[in-house]
């Protein structure tokens, strides 16, 4: 019969330590039963996932509806312009968003955006084809879809990876949207003169860089920190 | 609500209580509790399956499975094959899966000496979950030859399920003019780490009866006063040491069962909670003040008149034309987030005491002790049930908080304060 030094409570014969202040049973009279059933199974047990193709198959029914009527309907109401593409695009981008992730549970991050962000080249590339837009589709369009995407991208691992405070997030989000807005910029202007003239982009980074250092400064600072931290309930 | 009104063998609507339970219903969260029962020998797991397969069609209520309707779930009876019992888990009260494991609302464990029942609380509250578990124990020990008489609340399964046992309690005693109650204050949410999923920490207090009632009565105060009040008391000095920037409010929700005020048989829910508080924002208490707070609190609010009020309100609700149109995928979030309001942010925890369990002669050498878990609550903070057998009395600590604090600090106050106390749990570290 063991009791734990610290609690005052007595102990099972087969615990090894005091449940409540994890203080390790060292009794050298009466070691610890190793023998004896303890007082709760050691098995976990483990209730299966809820199942989400239903949600998915009917998601997809209901889009894949919608695409084929709209897709007849064309062949008679102005049979000349592929319009109903604007209409299946759209519930091809849905279907992409929605339904992978129903039926893949614990899809990767990385795997799920590129998907996202594929379904959006995707539907601007079906309005481009309708638009006889190639051009503008590949020198402005995709680059500004494939930059948003790797920006998110590389804001979702560093937010996922590791664990920061508050502040450091505020930070890391603010900044990227500074750099962000200088890459559109960039592309924006390779597109249409051909040459790199950074105006209202360089305004907004400096503007971000304004609100990141003082954030930075009290995130350096210990001092600060824990002040920030007591005021802010962080 | 015409539950009652139907015979047996049909659908029938859920009380307002399993309305809200089954609204809260998600995937790592159900309201789900756990009666155990440690008996004197192992368990025969084959003459515990033929004492369930024997009791259940006695018990309509526990024999269903919910389904979703367009406005409402409701109960319909299930036919399937089960339920079975099974070798017993470290996590207990795992949430249901409604479509799983053949759509039972209840489950059967077994381990070493101890068999266990988890009802999902949409299907019944602790008082009808005993009536059943009870019945279950007497049926077994008869399986295994012992002579147990039908009294102590034991039904007999040799009788068809009586219609009075499937009421809607809360329906037949909706009668008084409605009165909302106000919305308590913010409390100290008392939240810890959370566990992984699939992760449920139990810590069980076994203490001698005789010697709570010996610390409780010598202050004028039963045992779930005093036990309570020191719950509320080791709440209180937890939030004073984290020394948070202001101090909310400690309180607790404890069920009241509603049967002893307005007779019924049923075997469905039938409580409402109370909420003794104590507010630091006055000042700091001595450990008697609290009691006597807790004491005076219960014996003034628990009335007849104000639970009737409340409970009207509450079926008035699931009455209300309006909201009985809006479909039920609206209907569940919003009933959730109201319960986030009403039900969890008011509160500091739950604690429920079903009291003793009193039982025939001739099954009391069998039972070594009784044992009540209350499931996970909506937020990683410990939930605390007790329930006493003879001379013991198990209090049970039960969340999916990384921490110790409060269970340690309660134990911790129950042995200075002269109650001898042993400790089991399934942390494993």
């Amino acid at each position: 019969m063991s009791y734990c030094v610290h609690c005052g409570v007595e102990l099972d014969s087969t615990a090894s330590f005091c449940p409540l202040c994890h203080t390790p049973v060292a009794d050298p009279g009466q070691p610890v039963d190793t023998a004896s059933p303890r007082p709760f199974p050691t098995q976990r047990g483990e209730v299966p996932p809820v199942s989400k193709v239903e949600l998915a198959l009917l998601i997809t029914a209901m889009l894949a509806s919608v695409a084929v009527c709209c897709g007849v309907l064309n062949l008679f109401l102005q049979a000349g312009r592929a319009w109903s593409l604007y209409v299946i695009g759209a519930a091809l981008l849905l279907w992409l968003w929605l339904v992978p992730s129903l039926l893949a549970r614990g899809m990767h991050l990385l795997l799920r955006l590129g998907v996202d962000v594929g379904a959006v080249l995707l539907y601007v590339y079906l309005i481009s084809v309708n638009l006889n837009g190639r051009d503008w589709f590949l020198g402005l369009a995709a680059p500004l879809i494939l930059w948003g995407g790797a920006a998110l991208l590389l804001l979702g691992l560093v937010l996922l990876v590791y664990r920061r405070s508050v502040i450091t997030t505020v930070t890391i989000l603010i900044g990227s949207v500074g750099v962000f807005s200088l890459g559109v910029e960039l592309l924006v202007d390779r597109w249409l003169y051909h040459a790199w003239s950074p105006s209202w982009s360089l305004v907004v980074l400096v503007v971000c860089v304004g609100l990141v250092i003082p954030l930075l400064v009290i995130r350096r600072v210990p001092s600060l920190r824990e002040e920030a931290r007591r005021r802010f309930h962080l | 609500m015409g539950g009652d009104r139907r015979t047996a063998g049909e659908w029938y609507t859920l009380d307002n209580a399993a309305v809200l339970y089954s609204a809260l219903q998600t995937e790592k969260y159900s309201a789900i509790y756990r009666f155990s029962a440690v008996m004197d020998r192992p368990v025969d797991r084959a003459a515990l399956q033929r004492a369930v397969d024997r009791t259940m069609p006695r018990f309509p209520t526990f024999g269903v499975r919910i389904k979703r309707g367009a406005f409402w779930y409701y109960f319909e009876p299930n036919r399937a094959p089960g339920p079975f019992v099974k070798e017993d888990i470290s996590n207990p009260c795992q949430p249901v899966r409604f479509r799983e494991d053949n759509g039972w609302l209840v489950r059967f464990y077994v381990y070493e000496k101890r068999i266990s029942l988890e009802v999902f609380h949409a299907v019944s509250d602790g008082a009808g979950a005993l009536v059943f578990f009870k019945t279950l124990l007497a049926v077994y020990l008869r399986e295994l030859g012992y002579d147990i008489p039908n009294t102590h609340g034991i039904l007999d399964v040799n009788e068809p399920p009586r219609p009075e046992e499937r009421e809607d309690a809360y329906g037949r005693y909706a009668t008084v003019r409605p009165r909302r109650e106000k919305r308590g204050k913010r409390a100290y949410p008392n939240n810890g780490t959370a566990e992984p999923f699939y992760t449920f920490n139990v810590t069980i207090g076994f203490c001698p009866v005789s010697a709570l009632k010996a610390r409780a009565g010598a202050r004028g105060a039963s045992i779930t006063e005093y036990l309570t009040a020191v719950l509320l008391k080791v709440l209180l000095d937890k939030q004073h040491r984290e020394a948070p920037r202001k101090e909310r409010p400690v309180a607790l929700a404890i069920p009241i069962n509603l049967r002893p005020w307005f007779p019924s048989d049923t075997l469905r829910n039938f409580i409402l909670t109370a909420r003794p508080a104590v507010d630091p924002a006055l000042g700091s208490y001595t450990f008697e003040e609290v009691l006597s707070q807790v004491h005076h609190y219960l014996r003034l609010t628990i009335s007849r008149q104000r639970m009737q009020a409340e409970l009207s309100g509450n079926v008035r609700f699931t009455r209300n034309r309006l909201l009985q149109l809006v479909p039920i995928v609206l209907k569940n979030p919003v009933m959730s987030l109201g319960y986030k309001l009403a039900g969890v942010l008011p509160y500091s925890g739950t604690y429920t005491n079903p009291g003793p369990f009193p039982v025939p002669a001739e099954m009391a050498p069998h039972i070594q002790r009784m044992e009540v878990i209350l499931g996970q609550a909506t937020t990683p903070r410990p939930n605390c049930a007790s329930m006493s057998y003879g001379d013991t009395m198990a209090i049970t600590f039960a969340g999916t908080e990384a921490e110790t604090d409060t269970e340690r600090e309660f134990f911790r106050f129950l042995v200075r304060d002269g109650v001898p106390v042993k400790v089991e749990s399934n942390r494993a570290r």
